[in-house]
């Protein structure tokens, strides 16, 4: 059980040593990331509280939480500058991709809201 | 100054190859329109069959009243008294494109018609679809590849049978959205961008638009990427390629009002999401190994299991108490009975009795899909040489549609752009092999009569030798290209057969993957080749054989050949005028429902039941009338308003669809709702017979009466062409029905409601005091005084 914890503790300090040398601006991805998925979350639970009536903005509120957070993922995949497939894919592209497909996004949401 | 020189030509190569490629689609594309236009030539530019004339009614009102009014359309003069909400039950990729078409030739002044698109939006967008195919294999396999198979798929009868012009149905821009998804969706795999995500998100809407049939695309992009993750060829591309669209895909699908909600709520879409789950655990999983230690990484999965495997068995078990709560398990009738198909035949009839939906035929292959049958088994191995990511997909795309054209013969379809794109990946690496053979050879000859320069030019300049096409032969290969070399250099000079021998010898042993000098001898190279376009002829011979005789027929209009010319049986738009033009508006007309579509669309009257068949028993009721004697069948038709009814009788022509021959049909659905009939009492010793052997049932049934009354008229004796044999029941008086109209070849019978008598004479006025006659005197509706 020592052992255990020990390792956890190991593993959460490596893990935390690893992390803190990414680049600032991937951090900050990562950081608008964690926010869409916690407004999701939120929105699940207050889902569980008051009742899926209407049930289409309670979808499209999630889903564009989650797309949001898929998006940014990809956007964070496609300007990390250790990945090797994206090594000549300007990161301006990068981020023009991102806007379209986020705007094609809301454009649904916002349809879909009622 | 050399490697110039060979650029420069190399380019002029490859601009000439593309202005070559261009000039070759725009033909396969003409190709693929001129030859679906048979139908228009032999017979006349008419809508064909059923279904598209709902959604030629539907175009109308669309270019009529305008989108706002279509999306509210609630249709009452179909399944009455239930009425159609069209807006929330139709497909609307169809209508709205033909819609957009018209309007848009309209608005360039270039008259169109309606009717016109409608019957022409078929042909255009399988010509689009020959170039999707164009692009999808490109990515797959090569430029080469591609114009093969977008020429194969333009003539493919199975996708013809769906798509002739006047065949205005979903599949006519469903399978083109189908192709240029999964093309997109290959590309995104290939590039990695997230504009073609995007991009492949749109397509997917509009194929979910289109045709039920998305469901196909959704369940088979997440077998394909939990086929990638499980093969260990998980990249960061393939979560672009996924993510997005899933998130995207399934919001896009939920607009579409007759999808709705049903995209997060049906086991068709759960797949997908599952799959998403997956993938991003996969994602986490591969980013942490990236950044901890490998002895760190083994504790943490170690962590992560027990935790993780908790969990998931919660959540398993929750998802399983949910779906195992509906019968169905939440699953569509019909995807079950794709999944399972005896589900079909034994719960839901409706289904498993149209004829659509039964299991094809042996020769059906051949018919359908010709000599792609067996060059497709070619396709498969040339994908494996070399695998990547798109040439998995195609095959697991072939693996999964042949399962699913097994089940269901009208899934043909969905096989047609997979064979297609098989044959041409095996047809364009067989022309790739021999010509690289011919050329080696032809070259090897200049050289031997030139100085020495190294022969294996030929070869670096063509395409990888990625795909050999055969395994085995590489090593007959080495010797055979050695025995023949010795047998036609042997008067040539020695010192050059050795060199190239010893060339030979060492290219395969210094080149691992590519320059492998993979040549078979010129004789055989050159009648391959030659063999080979034969079989492409007899292809195309087959493809404008089965477009021109099989599939251009629109079943509205029918054509026999008889020692004195061509007979015209023109029946059903007669009698649809005749409906049109001799009944109020507002009449009803019962019928079975393969005829409702038509009625609405050409005889512009109220029916009972139509080809949507939404509510089995609104068709039960109709099926048990026609199978009760008169008075009850008057009786409930009667109850529905009804003032015409309509029976199909090929008897006297030998037209073999009719509605004696679909009666045990009605029987058997009337039945599953209304215990009183039974299929038995129809049979005779389990036979299905109207002669005078027939049970007394079937010979006093409405369908029997209405059919042939009066037909022992024709010939004396009652003959009847399609079953044969003289009918049980020759001389017989209507009492509840009379006859209107009777089209020229006996094929259409309209036969009227007789109203009900003022005075009945006799013990039963008493009780009859009570109803009311229910004529109508002066058109509109009647209604039953409740009063007395």
């Amino acid at each position: 059980m020592a052992k255990g914890t020990n390792d956890a503790q190991l593993l959460i300090q490596s893990l935390r040593k690893a992390y803190a040398s990414t680049p600032t601006s991937l951090k900050i991805i990562d950081l608008y990331v964690v926010y869409a998925v916690a407004t999701a979350l939120i929105q699940v639970a207050y889902m569980a509280m008051v009742g899926s009536f209407p049930f289409n903005s309670f979808l499209s509120g999630v889903l564009s939480c989650v797309g949001t957070a898929v998006l940014a993922v990809c956007l964070r995949i496609q300007v990390n500058k250790d990945n090797k497939e994206f090594k000549d894919l300007p990161p301006e592209r990068a981020f023009a991709d991102f806007v379209l497909c986020n705007l094609v996004l809301h454009l649904v949401i916002m349809n879909f809201l009622g | 100054m050399a490697t110039s020189k060979v650029e420069g030509s190399s380019s002029l190569r490859h601009a000439f190859g593309g202005v070559l490629s261009v000039f070759i689609l725009l033909l396969i594309g003409v190709v693929a329109f001129s030859i679906r236009l048979f139908s228009v030539i032999k017979y006349e530019s008419v809508i064909h069959e059923f279904d598209p004339y709902f959604n030629y009614r539907v175009t109308q009102f669309l270019s009529k009243n305008g989108i706002y009014d279509f999306w509210n359309w609630f249709d009452d003069r179909t399944w009455y008294p239930l009425g159609r909400v069209i807006g929330g039950t139709v497909y609307p990729g169809l209508t709205l494109t033909a819609g957009t078409m018209w309007k848009l030739a309209n608005s360039l002044n270039i008259p169109l018609s309606v009717e016109t698109v409608c019957v022409f939006t078929a042909p255009i967008f399988s010509a689009f679809a020959a170039w999707a195919t164009y692009l999808l294999t490109k990515e797959v396999k090569g430029p080469g590849a591609g114009i093969t198979a977008a020429a194969i798929l333009a003539m493919v009868p199975s996708y013809i049978s769906r798509s002739v012009a006047g065949s205005y149905d979903n599949e006519a821009v469903a399978i083109f959205a189908l192709i240029f998804t999964f093309y997109l969706y290959i590309k995104t795999l290939n590039t990695g961008s997230l504009f073609y995500a995007t991009l492949n998100s749109l397509a997917y809407f509009y194929m979910v638009c289109s045709w039920g049939g998305y469901t196909f695309i959704i369940n088979l992009i997440p077998m394909h990427v939990l086929l990638c993750i499980v093969t260990g060829r998980y990249s960061s591309r393939l979560y672009i390629a996924y993510a997005p669209l899933v998130v995207l895909g399934t919001l896009l699908a939920a607009l579409v009002p007759v999808v709705g909600f049903n995209a997060v709520m049906t086991s068709e879409h759960f797949g997908s999401f599952l799959v998403f789950i997956i993938i991003h655990v996969v994602a986490l999983v591969y980013y942490i190994k990236g950044i901890l230690t490998p002895r760190l990484f083994k504790v943490a999965t170690t962590l992560v299991l027990t935790v993780g495997i908790a969990v998931c068995a919660v959540v398993v078990a929750i998802l399983v108490a949910l779906v195992a709560s509906s019968p169905t398990k939440g699953w569509s009738g019909r995807s079950l009975s794709l999944l399972d198909p005896t589900y079909a035949s034994k719960y839901i009839p409706i289904i498993a009795s149209v004829s659509e939906h039964q299991p094809p035929t042996w020769p059906s292959y051949f018919m359908d899909i010709n000599v792609l049958a067996f060059l497709v088994p070619a396709g498969i191995v040339a994908c494996f040489l070399p695998l990547s990511d798109a040439s998995s997909f195609a095959v697991l795309y072939l693996v999964t549609s042949v399962y699913f054209s097994g089940v269901m013969v009208r899934l043909m379809l969905v096989l047609a752009p997979a064979a297609c794109i098989m044959s041409g990946i095996a047809l364009s690496e067989a022309f790739g092999v021999l010509t690289r053979s011919m050329k080696f050879h032809i070259t090897k000859y200049f050289e031997c009569s030139h100085t020495e320069a190294p022969a294996k030019l030929g070869e670096s300049t063509s395409t990888e030798s990625s795909a050999p096409l055969e395994n085995m032969t590489k090593s007959d290969t080495t010797e055979k290209p050695e025995v023949a070399r010795k047998e036609k250099v042997a008067r040539r000079k020695q010192k050059k057969e050795k060199e190239l021998t010893e060339n030979a010898h060492v290219k395969p042993v210094s080149a691992k993957k590519e320059k492998r000098p993979l040549v078979l001898p010129l004789e055989a190279s050159i009648v391959s080749v030659f063999l080979l376009i034969v079989l492409g002829g007899l292809y195309v011979l087959h493809c404008v054989w089965a477009a021109a005789e099989a599939y251009s027929a629109p079943s509205i209009v029918l054509t026999s050949h008889s020692h004195d010319g061509l007979h015209v049986f023109d029946d059903f738009r007669e009698a649809y005028a005749w409906l049109r033009h001799n009944t109020e508006v507002d009449d009803k007309v019962a019928s079975w429902w393969d005829y409702g579509y038509q009625t609405t669309a050409m005889a512009n009257r109220t029916v009972i039941v139509d080809n949507n068949t939404w509510n089995n028993t609104h068709i039960a009721t109709v099926g048990t009338a026609m199978s009760s004697p008169e008075k009850a069948a008057w009786e409930i038709f009667n109850s529905l308003d009804v003032k015409y009814v309509l029976v199909v009788f090929g008897g006297l022509v030998g037209y073999p669809s009719d509605d004696i021959n679909k009666f045990l049909w009605m029987v058997r659905i009337g039945g599953g709702v209304f215990p009183h009939i039974k299929e038995a009492d129809y049979l005779k010793d389990g036979q299905y017979r109207v002669d005078a052997q027939a049970t007394h049932t079937m010979l006093n049934c409405l369908m029997y009466k209405l059919s042939y009354y009066r037909f022992v008229e024709t010939d004396g004796k009652g003959f009847d062409r399609v079953r044969r044999y003289e009918i049980g029941k020759k001389h017989f008086k209507l009492t509840h029905f009379e006859e209107v109209f009777t089209t020229h070849h006996w094929m259409v019978r309209i036969y009227k409601l007789k109203p009900q008598k003022n005075r009945i004479r006799g013990k039963s006025r008493k009780s009859k005091l009570g109803s009311k006659s229910t004529s109508s005197k002066s058109g509109g509706m009647t209604h039953k005084n409740p009063w007395n």
